[in-house]
């Protein structure tokens, strides 16, 4: 293996095949991209896994924008009565009237409206139901699925207006992005918004009906924060929409000429859910300093001069007021989304928190400032996104094993409720999970176990949903056929999040021998389970499934989350460690370790295949793409006659070396020399031809899983 | 010569003062056997438009412990260029300006005529004064529309320059910022907290460590580019810290216009059986605060409209349970209003506040139950700010009575005067006991303070928030000169009022009033000083005297104290044979007092269980500052009498009057009445007055109509209009009013007269008259 430089396979990687020796099964089984675990064939026993020294686990990513989702309105869902599983493709059908649920074995009747086909209005064969022919599929819950009646959207957003929020401006840009996408975001006619600003004091904005314009009150006892009236701070937004789009265009104006070193972000939570305490929703904070006024003010903990060094302090919160705040909003289906903006030590640790427990989402956009174009578009980009993506409010989610496995650890943003079951008050498309799972008893005498994850939600139209993922994998006695299944990018997701948990309940020392000595183990125990004999030096024997484990290893000491040594802003570190835990498995490897590509290859191929630029339109996009050969990240692959494309997930990088050829460069970039490229370039320049054109369908491509089109900076050789 | 009652007009019309009496007592002794002590009432800016406008500073007696001001009492030395100071006799020589002067060239202040005058004091800055609206918006839509209209109004009725701020309360408090733009702003308070100055200071940011920031605190790298931004950085530049708060009106009538305009009802819910949540108390608070520390010993006012009671936080006088009624004075006297003796610290608290630093806080309660006036009358009393008690804001009675707070006069400058300070100065003979009136003491220690207290005393000096041409203050002097040493014959006594106070122009001006009486030893000239008695006067500061006393101590001791003076005064003035009731008598000059004391008694100023505590704070508080007319009326109500006989007359305040083919118009000040005899109420009902043969009938209906009309267009609150017939039932303010000459329970011992019999228990005037007599002439007593 270490002989081996060239170990990434060409293309991306493909998880690793699960074979059920079901060929309807396996045709059906739930997708990779939703859930991913860790081993494709699980280990008969807890033994047998400890002696691979693999971790068992699974990744998930249950409310993942999907296409052609079978949305299924019945009267009865059909579950199992003793471990409520949802019907699945993975079922027994011990006859046309019974089932035998594969997660606890108990057998159960079919309602008799089951067998009815609607479509040919006929009795009799089940397996047409989409309950039985999709793993992936959505119910729109019946009544009893609701405590009360299902919350309209409700969405409140938290300006920080204290003079370093001025100094960033982005106001400016969430304001204007806010108004242009205000139709877009989800919900129906009931959909509700309101807007509170803070500095050292708490703005509200009442809209009432009558007024010609929003009125803003202001609160100065932040110590003792109160409502200033019972209504209109929550709006209709059709209703009011004019008001509301006033408002936006008003709220930066308002603070361009504010003084305010305060930031009472404690008071503004507090407020915020006051308001939001009677039916539930999404609070978005915009925080762009250390909150320093009022109930839960903060100081500054880190110590700038020691960013590199050996170990990390402050790693968890400097108090639990933030947390406190989360589990309380869990409680009353308030989740809060936090985007933090900050110019300086914010303390993300801590104020994370609120949205860590209360189902929310973390957006970092260090040193913002809106004179720099690229940090404009990237918040443009994603925050577009985050308001007009899917939604889902008061929400749980429940995975259920089959019995001999348990949930032992969950990882995300959620509060656990009870042991199987979280409690999301908001969850969106673009969060992922994982859960470390352990064994009961042994799984000696099945063949098959499954993991079905149930996410009962609200949709923003109003309506309860359940989404029920179904995955089912094969069980072996084998410990080789265990380590040739393994997943690595599953194993990956799940090691990175387990050492987060270290780092924060251990230290990064500990985090960072916990990878190392994982992956000797893991080769140990490969060793062992080859009768390898031990000791033999200069070699390293790894299974095709475990080859990049070391790489990927590597990449997360590398990374700012665990790297020391490297000067790394407290608050960044802590940001990536919070998409360790949050980050969907594909765009988690992505932030891992960036996929590099040299792109002479697009180039050749445009100017062999005859394709003139008005034939465009009607190709698919693969057609006209060459198969791009990923490289790894490696000085080496550099040359300075190419140019280099590298995708980290929310930011491409475009390396020109310093010898390009200039009709290459003509051609891409609209330039004659590299030396013309200034120092800092973002965004692709606009030059028709056609080698341009195939690199936009190639990012194209790249960006077609992610949720919203990454910046693109061009760099040029040294 | 003419008579003392053309001398005591003269006096009022010129210097606005009524005395008790007009020949002073020359002896302590004496004048303490007077039994009415020697007092005064005093208009301290009666409406003068003749007044010359004088625009230098008025010229001080050089003794550093009198300063009193020149004035044409004093002797002057043409030739040397001196002047005697007529209160201690210091001379002095004139300013260099005045080398000019002689017997023929005399300034101003010299002449007799000007015993009145006022002087412009150019160096001082002017000030517009300042008005801050402090609104309840917990009423229904019809009323808060109809107070918004009034307060729009109000809007074009102010000076252009006059500062203006607006504060809304209902369960929150909010303080607007006036012409932020595109986005009306405010800051919103919690009802329940009281704040201090301090904090209310550093919450709104005037001053130092506040949101608004001052020029230098800028950041470097923007320089000075802060133009009267909106919201937060309004406070830029040469603009007053408050001017987010305050400005003037012609500056932000269209902002504060479309406030008013938008100004919505309390929205918090109030759940069945419950009261608004109302923050009057805290409300007060801020409003107080917020003038504090902006404009500081400035004329301003805070006009409060409450439209219900304090019912949380600070000054709360009932809980919001409806089925808790506000306390009546029946709690009060079983000690059972449980809210009231904190309600009234807090309110007594502020109004000192607002009282030390020159500001006056009006009152304009409109609503059909209590609202707590009588815990918060201190913030009208002590402040000289307006007392307004209505059933509704959309009455015609407030909407007048609110016009009228912004009246002008003839130079075209509100009706109105700020911030002043009263001092008075008196002949060494006498010393000041204390003054009663709209005002508070400025604790100013002087060797003219008398021991003897009467009223607010212990100072020379009162401070006068706010005023207007019709406040009156009563002073109370005492006699000190011992009668061992006599004051020489032709010696008068003086007494100068100076009143420095901010002008509605923003002026400062000084007004001086110097008066001098006569000694007249009792002794020997005893028919000099009755004769000088001037019993209008002396009931009116009686009433006063005794008010005030009854707002510190109630109960029937008063009306002992009442009678046992009357007595008095009766044994020492009338004229009898000991033990003989029959020989009784009392020269003109005092024959009307006792019927005044008799009214008195039995005022609603006294009597006090047929209305609500705060109908009593009402009425007193309009007794305690109006002019010696309209206080006579209130003691004494004034009846006319219409019939077809000839034009109306005024008749006697007896059930003798009601008569069945009169009509009566009885104005008590507090209600203009009009009463149809039984037979009159018949033909109007009737309709005789819409038959061209009975046009003598219509005239005779609208006579008296025309006359209420002209009172109610011109007094200040507007009275209570009422119109009612025989048997009518609001026909018991007239018969509660007239003295019960014929009652139930003697009306069949005089047989029937033709007058309506009242069914009272109270002493008829007669009963009490001869019972006096009987007292007065008892050698026992
Ligand atoms: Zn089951
Ligand atoms: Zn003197």
């Amino acid at each position: 293996l270490m002989q081996n430089r060239h170990i990434l396979s060409p293309a991306t990687i493909a998880p690793p095949k699960v074979v059920l020796h079901n060929q309807f099964h396996e045709s059906i089984n739930c997708s990779g991209s939703i859930i991913r675990c860790t081993l494709a064939k699980i280990p008969e026993s807890n033994s047998l896994l400890q002696k691979s020294r693999l971790p068992l686990g699974i990744v998930i990513h249950p409310f993942r924008d999907v296409n052609s989702l079978p949305v299924i309105q019945c009267v009865n869902i059909v579950r199992c009565r003793l471990c409520r599983t949802y019907i699945n493709p993975f079922v027994y059908f011990v006859d046309s009237k019974m089932w035998k649920c594969n997660l606890c074995y108990r057998v159960n009747e079919l309602p008799e409206d089951f067998q009815f086909d609607p479509a040919t209005k006929t009795y009799g064969d089940v397996t047409r139901r989409p309950e039985v022919r999709s793993s992936t599929i959505e119910f729109i819950a019946p009544s009893e699925y609701m405590l009360r009646p299902p919350q309209p959207a409700m969405y409140l957003f938290l300006f920080d207006v204290s003079i370093i929020a001025q100094q960033s401006g982005y106001l400016e840009t969430a304001c204007s992005v806010l108004n242009r996408h205000l139709d877009e975001m989800p919900g129906d006619a009931r959909t509700q918004v309101g807007f509170l600003c803070y500095d050292s004091f708490v703005h509200f904005y009442s809209m009432a009906e009558g007024l010609n314009q929003p009125h803003e009150m202001t609160l100065l006892d932040i110590d003792d924060p109160f409502l200033p009236r019972p209504d209109s701070l929550l709006v209709n937004l059709k209703e009011c929409k004019e008001l509301v789009r006033d408002l936006l265009k008003q709220l930066p104006k308002r603070f361009a000429h504010t003084h305010d070193p305060g930031s009472a972000l404690g008071a503004a939570l507090q407020v915020a859910f006051k308001l939001m305490q009677a039916s539930g929703g999404r609070i978005t904070v915009f925080q762009s300093c250390l909150p320093n006024k009022g109930p839960g003010a903060l100081e500054a903990r880190e110590d700038p001069n020691n960013r590199s060094a050996k170990d990390v302090a402050h790693l968890n919160p400097a108090t639990d007021f933030y947390k406190r705040f989360a589990l309380e909003c869990s409680g009353y289906q308030i989740a809060v989304d936090l985007f933090l903006m900050n110019q300086q030590y914010s303390d993300m640790a801590t104020i994370s928190g609120v949205s860590k427990h209360s189902g929310g989402c973390v957006h970092h956009f260090p040193l913002f400032q809106k004179t720099k174009q690229h940090m404009v578009d990237s918040f443009k980009q994603c925050f577009k996104r985050y308001l007009t993506r899917k939604i889902g409010f008061e929400a749980v989610m429940r995975l259920r094993c089959t019995r001999g496995l348990q949930v032992h650890t969950f990882h995300g943003n959620f509060f656990v409720r009870s042991t199987d079951l979280l409690s999301l008050p908001n969850v969106n498309p673009d969060a992922g999970y994982g859960m470390q799972i352990s064994y009961e008893e042994s799984l000696t005498d099945v063949k098959t176990i499954c993991f079905q994850a149930a996410l009962l939600y609200t949709n923003s139209e109003g309506e309860r949903r359940i989404r029920v993922h179904t995955i089912c994998l094969p069980v072996t006695a084998s410990l080789p056929e265990v380590m040739h299944s393994a997943d690595s990018e599953a194993i990956i997701g799940l090691l990175s999040k387990m050492a987060v948990d270290r780092s924060t309940a251990s230290n990064l020392s500990d985090a960072r021998d916990a990878f190392i000595n994982a992956t000797i183990d893991v080769f140990n125990a490969f060793k062992i389970a080859q009768n390898l004999p031990s000791g033999q030096s200069g070699q390293l024997i790894a299974p095709r499934s475990l080859a990049l484990l070391p790489l990927y290893i590597l990449a997360l000491l590398k990374h700012p989350a665990f790297r020391v040594g490297t000067s790394t802003r407290l608050d960044d570190r802590v940001f990536a460690m919070d998409s360790m835990k949050t980050l969907p498995l594909d765009q988690l490897m992505k932030y891992i370790y960036p996929e590099l590509y040299k792109i002479d290859a697009l180039v050749y191929h445009v100017r062999n295949s005859n394709i003139s630029l008005t034939q465009d339109e009607d190709y698919d996009d693969d057609e006209l793409l060459p198969e791009m050969q990923r490289l790894q990240l490696s000085a080496e692959h550099l040359d300075s006659r190419s140019i280099f494309l590298m995708d980290c997930g929310t930011l491409i990088m475009l390396y020109v070396g310093l010898n390009v050829p200039t009709d290459v460069l003509e051609a891409l970039l609209g330039i004659r020399s590299t030396a013309e490229l200034p120092d800092y370039v973002y965004g692709l320049p606009n030059v028709v031809s056609a080698e341009s054109d195939a690199l936009k369908r190639f990012m194209l491509r790249l960006n077609y899983d992610k949720p919203y089109p990454p910046l693109v900076q061009i760099i040029r050789q040294a | 010569m003419t008579t003392y009652e053309e001398f005591i007009q003269q006096n009022e019309d010129r210097d606005g003062v009524r005395l008790t009496w007009n020949v002073w007592p020359s002896s302590r002794i004496d004048a303490s056997r007077l039994v009415v002590p020697l007092a005064c009432l005093y208009q301290p800016i009666k409406e003068r438009p003749d007044l010359p406008p004088i625009q230098y500073e008025p010229v001080l007696c050089t003794r550093s412990n009198c300063r009193a001001i020149l004035n044409p009492l004093c002797q002057v030395d043409y030739r040397a260029k001196l002047w005697v100071c007529n209160f201690c006799f210091q001379r002095n020589p004139f300013p260099p300006q005045y080398a000019a002067i002689s017997e023929q060239h005399q300034p101003a202040e010299l002449i007799p005529g000007f015993s009145t005058i006022e002087y412009t004091i150019a160096r001082a800055a002017t000030m517009p004064p300042v008005f801050i609206f402090l609104v309840d918006t917990c009423m229904d839509e019809e009323e808060l529309d109809a107070l918004k209209d009034s307060l729009q109004m109000s809007l074009s009725l102010l000076p252009p320059n006059a500062l203006v701020g607006l504060i809304t309360f209902g369960k929150m408090i909010q303080v607007h910022e006036l012409g932020a733009d595109g986005c009306s702003k405010s800051y919103v308070f919690r009802g329940t907290k009281d704040l201090t100055a301090k904090q209310v200071h550093d919450m709104l940011g005037i001053g130092r460590g506040g949101v608004a920031p001052t020029p230098h605190q800028q950041q470097p790298g923007q320089p000075g580019q802060m133009p009267n931004a909106p919201g937060v950085g309004g406070a830029g530049q040469h603009l007053p810290p408050a001017h987010r708060f305050l400005q003037p009106i012609s500056q932000c009538d269209t902002a504060l216009g479309d406030l008013l305009s938008e100004l919505q009802r309390d929205p918090w819910p109030v759940p069945q059986g419950k009261r608004y949540l109302r923050s009057t108390g805290a409300a007060l608070s801020i409003a107080v605060g917020l003038l504090e520390c902006t404009y500081p010993n400035t004329g301003g006012r805070i006009m409060t409209f409450v439209g219900g009671p304090c019912s949380q936080g600070p000054g709360q006088v009932v809980d919001d349970e409806l089925k808790h009624p506000i306390r009546s004075h029946h709690d009060i006297h079983k000690d059972n209003a449980k809210y009231m003796k904190k309600a009234i610290k807090h309110y007594d608290a502020l109004a000192l506040r607002a009282a030390t630093n020159g500001h006056g806080i009006d009152i304009y309660s409109c609503a059909l139950d209590q609202t707590g006036l009588m815990e918060m009358k201190q913030l009208c009393n002590s402040t000289g700010g307006h007392m307004v008690m209505g059933d509704s804001f959309n009455s015609s009675l407030f909407k007048q009575t609110f016009q009228r707070v912004f009246a002008r006069d003839s130079r075209n400058d509100l009706k109105m005067a700020f911030n002043a300070t009263l001092e008075v100065k008196c002949s060494r003979e006498l010393k000041i006991s204390g003054g009663i009136g709209s005002c508070v003491s400025l604790n100013v220690k002087s060797p003219s303070v008398s021991d003897v207290e009467i009223g607010m005393g212990n100072t020379v000096q009162w401070k006068l928030c706010t005023f207007n041409p019709s406040s009156t203050v009563a002073f109370f002097f005492e006699v000190v000169n011992q009668h061992a040493a006599p004051i020489p014959q032709g010696g008068r006594g003086c007494i100068q009022f100076i009143t420095q106070y901010q002008h509605p122009s923003g002026q400062r001006r000084i007004r001086v009033t110097t008066l001098a009486r006569n000694w007249a030893d009792a002794n020997t000239n005893v028919q000099h000083i009755s004769a000088g008695f001037d019993q209008e006067a002396a009931a009116v500061l009686m009433a006063r005297m005794v008010v005030y006393r009854a707002e510190t101590d109630e109960g029937p001791d008063i009306l002992r104290w009442v009678d046992r003076q009357l007595i008095r005064l009766c044994q020492k003035f009338g004229e009898y044979s000991k033990d003989d009731p029959n020989s009784f008598r009392l020269s003109p000059t005092f024959s009307l007092f006792p019927q005044f004391m008799y009214h008195l008694r039995r005022s609603q100023f006294l009597q006090v269980f047929n209305n609500s505590p705060d109908e009593t704070t009402f009425y007193r508080h309009m007794l305690m500052r109006e002019d010696l007319t309209q206080s006579l009326i209130m003691i004494q109500p004034i009846l006319y009498s219409y019939s077809f006989n000839g034009p109306p007359e005024p008749v006697l305040l007896d059930t003798a009057s009601i008569q069945a083919d009169r009509i009566l118009l009885m104005d008590t000040f507090f209600q203009i009445l009009i009463y149809h005899g039984e037979t009159i109420a018949q033909w109007r009902a009737l309709k005789y007055q819409d038959m061209p043969e009975y046009e003598n009938f219509k005239q005779l209906l609208q006579a008296p109509v025309d006359d209420a009309q002209e009172i109610l267009q011109t007094r200040f609150p507007m009275p209570r209009y009422i119109d009612t017939e025989h048997g009518g039932s609001q026909a018991r303010f007239l018969l509660s009013k007239v003295n019960p000459s014929q009652t139930h329970n003697n009306m069949y011992a005089y047989g029937q007269d033709g007058g309506a019999p009242v069914l009272t228990d109270d002493v008829s005037l007669q009963l009490f008259m001869e019972h006096l007599k009987k007292l007065a002439v008892s050698s026992t007593t």
